[in-house]
């Protein structure tokens, strides 16, 4: 794979990543034939990025690896695991990029096990990154934006001013909207002594935005960190953001898109746990989670065994914690998976190696700890598949009878993560 | 009490005395070479050398010239002692070390010789701080015997150029490797780190480069922590000269202009790393 960018490109490029370094440590650099996917998903499994660039977007795109002397011989490209640690050096100083790289190419070499960033700089200076990857098949959010009742979009600047009044400490945010108006307010626990805090709240009327749909009024809450990246991004593009959401728990997505590139940013929001137990039903929690198995993602390819993972790892979960009091021992077996694996609490930053079972069980992410009252509802993730005899089968059947069982479900797991 | 009484008298012997107009000549050239506390000074005819060196591998060594100071004397045929680099930097620095244009600090310097104190008077807007730093018996220094006749390899680039490549470097190398060569890539910087290796090339031709005298392929590796401080140099140079001897001795030779317009130069010497794995297998 080889692409170029150019020296104006490469402040887009470089904000991308920039953007993506506030979801995750590690990224996917997973190249198609379209053009280059960038995903990234945090380790809680709450939040998760996908920026795509068209092959329009390249001064050269080149997906396949054609090897000079015998052009037949291509080899496919790998989508591989870079940390983000390595790449941003590459990416330093975005604002001054353009002024000193004439241009950036990239290219990796399944031979070598490494990719290589090279930038053309002023002076004639050639600076050679040739960074190790692991190779590693991408997972995406299972995610229907479409089905989605409530549709904002808005200019990123505007955006942009809104979360300015935030102060960095806050974490997460609440965007709350009726057909009258559109309110983001900051987020506190309940424990929160009010007297020391500082409330933020900004209202907003319809005509502000330039689309504004109100299928259901809802509150939801999620973090600003992942946003304030998307955004910074998007002034780099000056493309208006999109913001597909339903009621709180369920995953709200950011996008921006034009004719180079499309992003989005789809993030957990917090399910107060009040009403999580009011739903607990086996019919009707889950439910949410139907919709947005039977949506097909951006790419139309959710696998089957990618989509049956996420299931498969959420059925782990009971296992594990089969004798946790705080579980609510009424709920089946398998409403209890889904449920627990939505549970992923704030502030639990890292998969907590070496407890059983937890190589194979990855996709469940912060399952150590306990949030006392609201939670994060986690996402659901599919491999990304391109080789269409992979795509087989009724992907959302397999979604829900996979998670009962939990052999088949460790062995599929491990491939994907 | 005004300035001139509190100056040692005329008649007293001093080893070494000398005063500037503005100290800040001298603090900037010594924080260039403050990486480790204590710094050996050598002051002859022609200037004030201060050294400093770390692990038996790395020098640095700040010359500032006699004609840097409005008066140099020094009364034996070298005056060398040992003293408390970051002490004499917090006292050069007593009024404050970014100073408001116009406003410049004085100094006075005096040393009576082996045993006695360096005493610093220092002057600004009426205000004078007499300073005695206690000195210490010199260390033998490290001989580099870098001469230029041995040189093999030998770049100027200007500064600017290597700023961004030493502020960019793989803190998690090791090593810095260093490849000079009269034919491709030139000259060539080098890290091996956690994430991969990174590589920066600058041509010949290049704008930056001032002189390119290579007449043999050397690549050497040179600890990276060691090099790390030569960046304080760099910081405040305009142009860098980077030579290399037979044994891959690293010379570093930065040009610094003070506010004046005049120029001083530090130099940084480091060994280069010896590949172990040799010997050990």
């Amino acid at each position: 794979m080889k692409c170029v960018i150019g020296g104006a490109q490469l402040r887009v490029f470089g904000r991308a990543i920039h953007a993506i370094a506030r979801i995750s440590d590690e990224f996917w650099f997973d190249p198609v034939e379209k053009g280059l996917a960038l995903r990234s998903v945090n380790s809680s499994r709450s939040a998760y990025a996908c920026v795509f660039f068209s092959s329009m977007f390249f001064q050269h795109y080149c997906w396949t690896a054609v090897s000079q002397s015998c052009q037949k011989e291509k080899q496919l490209s790998l989508p591989c695991k870079l940390i983000i640690k390595s790449v941003l050096p590459v990416f330093r100083c975005v604002n001054v990029l353009e002024r000193n790289v004439e241009k950036c190419s990239i290219s990796t070499s399944p031979s070598e096990h490494h990719i290589t960033f090279q930038l053309l700089c002023r002076h004639g200076v050639v600076k050679t990154y040739n960074l190790t990857f692991q190779e590693c098949d991408p997972l995406q959010a299972v995610f229907a934006k479409h089905m989605c009742p409530n549709i904002l979009k808005v200019h990123s600047r505007l955006l942009a001013d809104v979360m300015i009044h935030f102060p960095t400490s806050q974490e997460e945010i609440t965007l709350s909207i009726t057909p009258m108006k559109v309110c983001f307010k900051s987020y506190t626990e309940e424990d929160t002594d009010f007297s020391r805090t500082m409330l933020t709240e900004i209202q907003l009327s319809p005509e502000e935005f330039d689309y504004f749909q109100v299928g259901v009024d809802s509150e939801v809450t999620f973090c600003l960190k992942e946003l304030r990246g998307l955004l910074a991004f998007s002034e780099a593009t000056s493309v208006p953001v999109s913001i597909h959401f339903d009621r709180c728990g369920k995953p709200i997505a950011f996008s921006i898109e034009d004719l180079l590139l499309e992003a989005s940013f789809i993030l957990a929001t917090l399910c107060e746990a009040e009403k999580e137990a009011a739903s607990s039903e086996p019919a009707c929690c889950p439910r949410p989670w139907d919709s947005s198995r039977t949506g097909i993602d951006k790419s139309d390819q959710a696998s089957m065994d990618g989509a049956s993972n996420a299931a498969t790892a959420a059925s782990k979960k009971p296992q594990q914690k089969e004798n946790t009091p705080s579980m609510d021992p009424a709920k089946p077996p398998s409403a209890l998976a889904k449920q627990e694996v939505k549970n992923v609490p704030r502030g639990t930053e890292k998969d907590v190696p070496g407890r059983a079972g937890a190589a194979t069980a990855e996709a469940v992410g912060g399952e150590a700890t306990e949030a006392p009252h609201a939670k994060f509802h986690s996402l659901f993730f599919g491999a990304v598949s391109y080789k269409e005899k992979e795509a087989i089968g009724d992907t959302f059947q397999s979604l829900a009878t996979a998670s009962d069982t939990e052999e088949l479900g460790a062995l599929q797991s491990s491939p994907v993560l | 009490m005004p300035f001139s009484a509190q100056l040692p008298a005329s008649g007293e012997r001093y080893a070494l005395s000398a005063s500037l107009d503005n100290a800040r000549h001298l603090s900037s050239l010594l924080r260039a070479v403050h990486f480790q506390d204590y710094a050996t000074c050598l002051a002859t005819a022609s200037g004030l050398r201060v050294t400093v060196e770390d692990a038996k591998c790395i020098q640095a060594n700040a010359f500032i010239q006699a004609e840097i100071f409005q008066e140099f004397s020094v009364q034996e045929e070298s005056v060398m002692f040992r003293i408390s680099l970051s002490v004499l930097l917090d006292c050069l620095t007593i009024f404050g070390s970014s100073s408001l244009p116009g406003t410049s600090t004085a100094l006075r310097m005096c040393y009576r010789g082996y045993g006695y104190p360096l005493m610093l008077f220092l002057e600004e807007g009426g205000v004078v701080t007499v300073c005695k730093i206690n000195t210490q018996e010199p260390e033998e220094l490290l001989d580099f015997d870098f001469c230029s006749t041995k040189v093999v390899n030998k770049i100027i680039l200007q500064s600017e150029g290597l700023r961004e490549a030493f502020a960019e470097l793989d803190m998690t190398s090791e090593v810095l490797q260093i490849t000079m060569s009269p034919d491709k890539p030139y000259f060539r910087l080098s890290t091996f780190g956690n994430a991969g290796s990174a590589h920066l090339d600058y041509p010949r031709d290049s704008d930056l480069m001032e002189a390119f005298h290579c007449n043999q392929t050397q690549t050497n590796r040179y600890k990276i922590s060691l090099l790390k401080p030569s960046t304080k140099a760099l910081a405040l140079s305009c142009k860098v000269s980077i030579r290399t001897d037979a044994q891959g001795f690293l010379s570093l030779q930065y040009m610094i202009r003070n506010e004046d317009g005049q120029i001083c130069f530090v130099e940084y010497y480091c060994c280069p790393d010896e590949d172990i794995t040799e010997a050990e297998l």
